[in-house]
Order: structure tokens, then sequence, then C-alpha cells
């Protein structure tokens, strides 16, 4: 623990240098850097060793420490400290170019301080560490999230962002309220002791924890906060907003289940249920997006749907003791956390080197793109491989964890047996994704530019480093998952308490060798076919030509299909469910896209809300005399309240 | 896996090298119902023949995405053929849930030809990039509802563990739930494989097209790829449907693979039989006949979770 707080001082130090050094760019942007990396090493080691220690994990790092490390704390420290630490660096090239004109720097110490916040959370043993640490966080995002602030829909959007990120606090406050009532210290461990006694109304706890971290995490119908605030922040920002924060929700989730041990059936069937919408839904209204970033803002309220179909599934395992399935959920869902967090920042960072270069967002201006950035482009294609969830890369591994635990309810006896129905749903998700994701990086990297767009082709230059590390921990992960899943159910089998059993184990680490020669095997297969293909190849190279334009002599580029167009036909098939509606004028035809949510419940919603607290603005009278009134006559009743208890 | 699968490999071969006639077969039972003569039953192994011998030509916008894709098209396609059961008793590689593995890897087989179809930079091609992953996402909720109910039906979680003695001792507890899911999983063969009603193999307007027009501009050997390709899904899903409908449990292995070359005969025929009996949907009617089989397999998951 001393050695995670050294580095989290180091980081944040760091940020401090980065600040103070804003003229002397060259010397802030090395200080960041190496402060950065010399920062999460120690904090990444102690994470790493508890999680391949073969001895049994150790109950807590000394009761009453504010912060302490457990398996579950180390696998999600893992995930903040190391997509935090890439991307961070990702940010000093994609920042730099703002240069002169913003303080950059003010961006790096935020970066910093919301990397060490969301390690705080994670590690957090105390309640009021804990809120501490989220706090901290939830406004540091913020500001990071208005850091274009010029713009009026950035500052929606951080309004937004901020307002729904209080609402979660509420709930979390009142959790905790409910649940601590009558616990002095307010340690997690104290906490856990008054659920396993039913001194704690948990049925109200896992209600408030799911509405709290549900929004956090980015659940559908708490979503829509997510993808505006996502889009607005620098690519970098969005990268650690989208592939790490919002999985502080996952982990504030799995905290209160290890704590309270087993939840009622009915709330771990809201959870895969909840899970399930957020999977097709959040797929769906992506598909419909023609902004690259809240395109990839609504995957994640996609893939967290999936992490929670796990979660729920785990949750379901451990309701009607079937502690196999509750082990492949939980670590389905951890590791798909992982594994989410690494394509999704790397999709992030990549999206950002395009706008660097081409200076739109909008799909459908852009194309061709492979040709001016290869290696942008190459690394897009593994995450967007990598997210569809197909072999041979990193996300098929979790989902079929994930499978493989729905599949395997199916197996049991009573009411479980329904879960498995679950299965097809998420293969529906992953079949629109691969449509989704197909839409994006062919729109993007192939066929010819739509338009003339490639402001400075050298801006990619400095943005590569970072993604390529990702790319290769996406590919390391599916190729070898024996290196990731046993680590993976450690972590799990903190949320179960140890009722989990070790055949499962040896049977995931088994079928994980197989995994991995499936993976060899495509990869050994594909190689073997294109060099018996190349021996039929012409010398030289094959003639070129143009592409079959249907007999039809003159193909420009503006006659490509569009991403929209691309899109159309399968979103029409779910008619108003996918938030699109067209604008057909005699010479012009428009596609909006619509968050369904927002705007069909939430901003009538609003209104109504303001509307009818316009009664209550008699009480704003300006005149300080009011005020002390009210005051004096809140701590009136408040006497009167407690002198009334005391006397019964 | 103690023991070097040496018959699961002898019966990959077989069906390998049968795989092209197939396509021949439900061609040649469609002519033959339609009252005329038809291609030759192994028609596709000469066109195979041609095209691996002919030159390639390339579109200007194309890069290597679109060199790769058959290539992965076609190791996609032989891997998943190596988790299947094809005699029935053992694959050639398995893991439980390896029947993720083989929705996958067709997954990443659409996912190579879809990006080569988009790399041309052609409307035509991305239309029909656009209409394969449109019926893909109706036909993939289908299968994998078919393999739950074969896991609810023999607990299972295996390919090559649930085929042969599981599925044989649960079709009299559960004969309804398979005929069913037999059913569902032979209009998602239609689907997968692309033919009547989903989509005609023999159409010649770009406009109306579905797989067809992602591949115009492959040629030569990359051509012959994806013809290959396509036969060997076909045969694979074909391996489904008989192992589904006639799990072989007590045969000798040389009985088994007997069986299994009849059976995907039957198959082909039965194909060819729907295509001589009715014209292809309209493009919008499409999913609405995979929400169908979605909806039979459904019906059998609910039989089986009573």
């Amino acid at each position: 623990m001393m050695l995670l707080g050294a580095g989290l001082c180091i980081i944040v130090l760091s940020g401090i240098l980065a600040r103070a050094l804003e003229r002397r760019t060259r010397a802030a942007d090395r200080a960041f850097r190496w402060g950065m990396l010399a920062g999460c090493a120690p904090g990444l080691w102690a994470a790493v060793s508890l999680l391949v220690s073969q001895s049994p994990a150790p109950a807590s790092a000394g009761a009453g420490a504010a912060f302490g490390l457990d398996p579950l704390s180390a696998w999600f420290l893992i995930i903040v400290l190391g997509v935090g630490t890439t991307t961070a660096i990702y940010g000093i090239h994609y920042l730099a170019r703002e240069r002169p004109g913003r303080r950059i720097g003010t961006a790096h110490l935020l970066l910093a301080v919301l990397i060490t916040a969301m390690a705080g959370v994670v590690t957090a043993q105390t309640i009021l560490a804990f809120m501490g640490a989220w706090e901290i966080m939830a406004i540091t995002a913020y500001f990071l999230v208005v850091f274009e602030h010029e713009h009026a829909e950035v500052r929606r959007a951080g309004l937004l962002y901020l307002v729904l990120s209080h609402v979660c606090i509420i709930a979390l406050v009142g959790m905790f309220a409910a649940w601590g009532g009558g616990v002095a210290g307010g340690s997690f461990q104290e906490l856990a002791a008054s659920a396993v006694h039913q001194r704690a109304p948990v049925a109200l706890v896992l209600v408030l924890a799911l509405i709290g971290f549900g929004i956090k995490a980015g659940v559908v119908p708490g979503h829509f906060w997510l993808p505006s605030a996502h889009a607005s922040a620098p690519s970098h920002v969005s990268a650690v907003l989208s592939g790490v924060m919002i999985k502080t929700g996952i982990y504030g989730l799995l905290r209160v289940l290890t704590l309270v041990g087993p939840p009622p059936a009915w709330w771990a069937w809201s959870v895969l249920l909840l899970g399930l919408a957020s999977a097709v839904l959040g797929v769906l209204w992506a598909l419909a997006q023609h902004d690259l970033k809240r395109l990839l803002a609504y995957h994640s309220v996609e893939n967290i749907g999936i992490i929670l179909m796990g979660l729920g599934l785990g949750a379901l395992g451990s309701v009607y003791h079937h502690p196999a399935l509750a082990l492949l959920g939980f670590t389905g869902a951890l590791l798909h956390t992982l594994n989410h967090a690494l394509f999704k920042s790397l999709l992030f960072l990549g999206a950002g080197a395009v706008l660097r270069v081409t200076g739109t967002r909008e799909i459908d201006r852009l194309g061709g793109l492979v040709r001016v950035m290869p290696r942008t482009a190459w690394a897009f294609l593994i995450a967007a491989v990598a997210i569809v969830g197909l072999p041979p890369l990193n996300g098929f591994v979790s989902e079929w964890l994930i499978f493989r635990g729905l599949l395997g309810a199916g197996g049991t006896a009573g009411a479980l047996r329904s879960a498995s129905a679950a299965a097809a749903g998420l293969a529906l998700t992953g079949a629109l994704a691969l449509a989704c994701f197909t839409k994006v990086y062919g729109a993007l990297f192939l066929g010819s530019p739509r338009e003339a767009m490639v402001r400075e082709s050298a801006a990619e230059r400095g943005l590569v480093a970072p993604q390529l590390v990702l790319a290769a921990a996406c590919i390391t992960i599916g190729v070898l998952p024996i290196l990731v899943i046993p680590a993976a159910m450690r972590a799990a089998a903190v949320v179960l308490q140890g009722r989990g059993a070790i055949d499962d184990v040896v049977a995931a680490t088994q079928a994980a060798s197989r995994i991995s020669l499936a993976a060899l095997g495509l990869v050994g297969l594909t190689a073997i076919i294109w060099l018996v293909r190349a021996g039929r190849m012409v010398r030289g190279g094959a003639p070129v030509a143009a592409t079959w334009g249907g007999a039809f002599p003159t193909v420009t580029s503006r006659m490509q299909y569009t991403a929209s167009s691309y899109a159309a036909s399968l979103l029409a098939l779910f008619g108003p469910l996918s938030g699109t509606h067209r604008i057909v004028g005699p010479t012009s035809f428009q596609v909006h896209t619509t968050d369904p949510i927002l705007d069909r419940v939430g901003r009538p919603l609003w209104g109504w809300l303001r509307r009818s607290a316009q009664g209550l603005r008699g009480i704003q009278t300006g005149r300080i005399m009011w005020y002390l009134i009210y005051v004096i006559s809140a701590l009136l009743g408040l006497l009167l309240y407690l002198w009334l208890v005391a006397a019964q | 896996m103690s023991t070097f699968p040496v018959f699961p490999i002898l019966t990959l071969l077989i069906v390998l090298g049968l795989a092209p006639a197939l396509p021949g077969i439900a061609n040649r039972t469609k002519s033959a119902l339609t009252g005329r003569r038809g291609a030759p039953v192994m028609q596709l192994y000469a066109d195979l023949a041609k095209l691996w011998r002919k030159g390639v030509v390339y579109s200007r916008t194309t890069t290597l995405v679109f060199r790769l894709a058959p290539v992965v098209l076609l190791s996609t396609t032989l891997l998943a053929a190596c988790l299947l059961p094809l005699d029935g008793q053992a694959a050639i590689l398995g893991f439980p849930g390896d029947l993720v593995a083989f929705a996958g890897l067709f997954g990443l087989g659409r996912f190579s030809l879809v990006v080569a179809a988009m790399d041309t930079g052609s409307s035509f091609e991305g239309m029909g990039a656009s209409r394969e992953v449109t019926v893909a996402a109706f036909a993939e909720p289908a299968l994998f509802l078919c393999f739950t109910v074969l896991v609810l039906a023999t607990g299972q979680l295996q390919l090559d563990g649930m085929f042969g003695l599981p599925l044989a001792a649960a079709w009299p507890l559960a004969a309804p739930s398979l005929v069913l899911a037999a059913v569902s999983l032979f209009i998602v063969t239609l689907a997968e494989t692309c033919r009547v009603p989903v989509d005609d193999p023999l159409t010649h307007l770009e406009l109306t097209m579905i797989h067809e027009v992602m591949v115009l501009d492959h040629s030569g050997p990359d051509l012959a790829l994806i013809l290959y390709a396509g036969g060997l899904k076909m045969a694979l899903f074909g391996c489904l449907i008989v192992g589904v409908l006639a799990p072989r449990a007590h045969q000798s292995r040389a009985v088994a693979l007997a069986e299994l070359v009849l059976g995907l005969g039957l198959v082909a025929v039965a194909i060819g039989a729907v295509e001589s009996a009715m014209a292809r949907l309209r493009m919008n009617r499409v999913p609405q006949l995979l929400v169908a089989a979605s909806a039979l397999a459904g019906f059998a998951l609910i039989l089986l979770l009573r």
C-alpha cells in the first residue's frame, strides 16, 4: 500500500509539474511522461503480484486503514493505472497541437488527479475514503469534459454530466446512510458484518446501489448523459472516461455484492435484464450515430450491458447455489471490463488521431484513410474485431465466458434454466456490433475519400505508439487467455467469498489452452492459405483497374455507399426504437438521430419538474432577514425532533 | 486428447472433398423440378479449377484488406469444420462452449468479406454488405436459440459432446423441440448460404443481389477461395442439421460417415426443392422469415423449459 501511495503521489506531482512548467513546453512534456510512467509502475507491480501470487489473499490491509488492496481492487487498479497511463502519454502529443492557444498543463494535471482519484475509489476501505475519492473523480471529470468550453454544446454536455453524476452521488449517500446507520467507524468490514447480521435493509441498499452505480456505468435507462459527455471531451480523456471511469460503477456493484453476500433473486434477475436491455439498445443506438465519438460512446453502453449480463449471471449463480456458474459470470464480467477498457480506449485514441488528421468526426465525410494513416487504421481494425467479440482477439474470450455461463445455466434445474435464453440476446448484440463496426471501419478507412479532408497527415506521428501498446494487449489476451483468466478468477473469488470450486478453475484453464490452440490454428491456416495463393499470383503484381461500376463509365467517390445508408436498412427494421427520424423534402433528405430516453422521457420530465417547481420561487426573496429565519426555524425543528425522540 | 484423431481428420478430408458438390446437387434438383436439365452436379469443381488457374485484377481503391479477406474467410471456415464432430462422435478440436467459437468464426469470415466489399468503394458492394449484415443480425439469434435448445436437451456445452449419444438419448423426451430446432436451423442455413428465399445465387442484376454483389470485384483464385468457402459452409450447416435429425451413436464409424454423406445430399436436395417451390422474398420480408425461425426455436426452448 505504501508503494501504491507513493506512486500516486508521483502521478499527481508530475501533473503539477506539467502545469507549473507550462512555459517550457519540452520540459513539461518530459516531466509528465516520465512522472506518469514512474508513478504507475509501483501500483501495477503491487496489483499484479497480488493477483499472480498463489498464497491465499490477505483479508485486508489491516482493520481501520482507509485504503487497502484485495484481488478485486487489484484487478480494477490494473485497469485504472494501465489504461490511464497509456492514454495520458497519448494526451501529451494529442494536446501539444493546441499550444499556445490553450493551457494544456491544466488538462494534464486534471487527468493525473482523475487517475489518482479512480485508484482511490477502487482501493478505498471506508465509506468516507470511498465517497471522497468518488467526488474528486466526478468533479475532475467534469472539468475535463468542458475542456473545450468555448463550444455551447460542450458546456451543455458538461452540465448534463454534472447533474447526473450528482444524482448518483445522492443515491450512493442514501445507500451508505441506510446501510451504515448502526456502524460506528464506517469501514467496509463493519458494513459487511452489519449485512451478515441482517441489521441492514439489504433490499434498499441493493436498489440504491443499482441506481447510483448504474447511472455511473451508463446502464439504460440511466445512460443518456454518457454519449454527449464522452464525445465532448478531448479524445484521450474520452478514452479514460469510456474505458475506465464508467467501470468504477461496475466495481461499486461488485464491491457491494462482496459486502452483502448473495443478493435476493429479483435483484439478480433485474441486473441480467438491465444488462440485456443496455446491450441491445446501446448497440442499436450506436448504429444510428453519424458522429464517430458519439458512436463509440454508445458502444460503451452496449459493453456495460454485456458486463452487467455477466454480473447478473454471477449473482444468479450465487442465489441458486451454482458456484460454478457464478464464477463463470463474475469472471466473464471482470474480464470483459478489462477487455473493454483496452479496445474502447484504443478506438477512442484512433478516433482522436483521425480527428487530428482530418479535423472532423463526421463519419460520412471521411473515407480512404488507410492510405493516409495506415498504422492507426490497422490498430483500429484490431480494436474493431475485438469489440465485436470475434476470435482470435480478447473480446471473444470474455464473451465466450459469459456465453458459456448463460448456456451452462440451461443445464441446471429450476428457474435458473430460463437465463439461457439471454444467450440469443447476446448473439443479437454481437451481430449488430458487427454491422456497426464494419460500417465505421468501411466508411472511415476504406474506399476513397468522400471529401478532401486531410489537413495534416503528419499529425498522426506521436499518436501511434500508445495505440500499438493497447493493440498488442488485445492480441495477447486473445491468443493467450491463460495469462489473465486465473487472475480474473481470483478477483471473482473475492465476490463469491470462497464459494467457488477449484475444479472450475482447472476446467477454465484447460479450455483457455484450447482457445489458444484455436487462435494459433487460425493464424497458421491463414498464413498457409496466403502462401499457397501467393504461389498462384503473377510476379510483379496483379493488373489494376477501376472498381466495377455496373458498366457505368464515370464513377465518383460521392457515389460510394455512405455510412448512413449502410445502417438504414437495419435501423428501419427496428422502427421508432432506433431513435432515427427522417426529413424528406422535395430535393433534400436528412436523417436525425435522437436518444429515445433523453428526448422522449428525460427532457419532458425535466420540463414538468421545472414548471412545477415555479411555485417554490416565492421563498427566494433575496432579503437576508428571511434566510436567517429559515436557518433558525430549521434548527429549532431539528431540536424539537431530537427532544421528541428522546422523550419516547 | 490422448490419441491422434485419425478418423475425425479422415472424415474432415472427405467432407472437404465433397463440399463443392452440394451447391451442384441443390441446383440440379431445382432444374429437375422445373423441367430443365441444368448444369452438371460437378460444375463447381470445374469452376474452381478454372478460377484457380486464372489471373487476378484488383480495383485501384483496394488495399491489403481486400486481398486478405478471401484467405481469412476460408481459414475461419476450415477451423469451424475442425470444431464440428463430422463423424457424429468426435471433433478434431473441442472445448466447453466451442459452439460460441463456431458462430464466432463464421462471424469473422463475414466481417472480413464485408470489410473487403467496403474496400472497393463501390456503391453496389456497399449495398450488398449492408444487406449481408442485416440478414446476419437476424440469423444469429436464431442460430443461438437453436444452440440453446440443443444444450437444454442434452446438458452438454461442447459440440462434439452434444451430437451423438446425448442427442440420441434426448430424442424420446424432447422430439418436438428437436424437430422445431431442426426446421429453424434449416431456415438459418438458407440465409447463411445465400439461397432462395433469402438470396438468389443465380440472379444477374446487381441491385437484387446480397452475397453475389459483395464479391463482384474478386476474381481468379480469390473468387475460387470464396466459392469454395461457400460450399464448405453449406456442408457444415448441413452437418448440424443431420446431426440433430439423425444423431449417430451406435453405428460403426464407416456407417456413420455413409449416413452423413447421404444426409448432406438430402439437405442439398431439400434446399433445391425449396428454391423450385418458391420465389425469393422481398428484401424487407427476409427479416420476418428469420424472426419466424427465431420464434420456432423459441417455442422449442419453451417446450423444454416447462
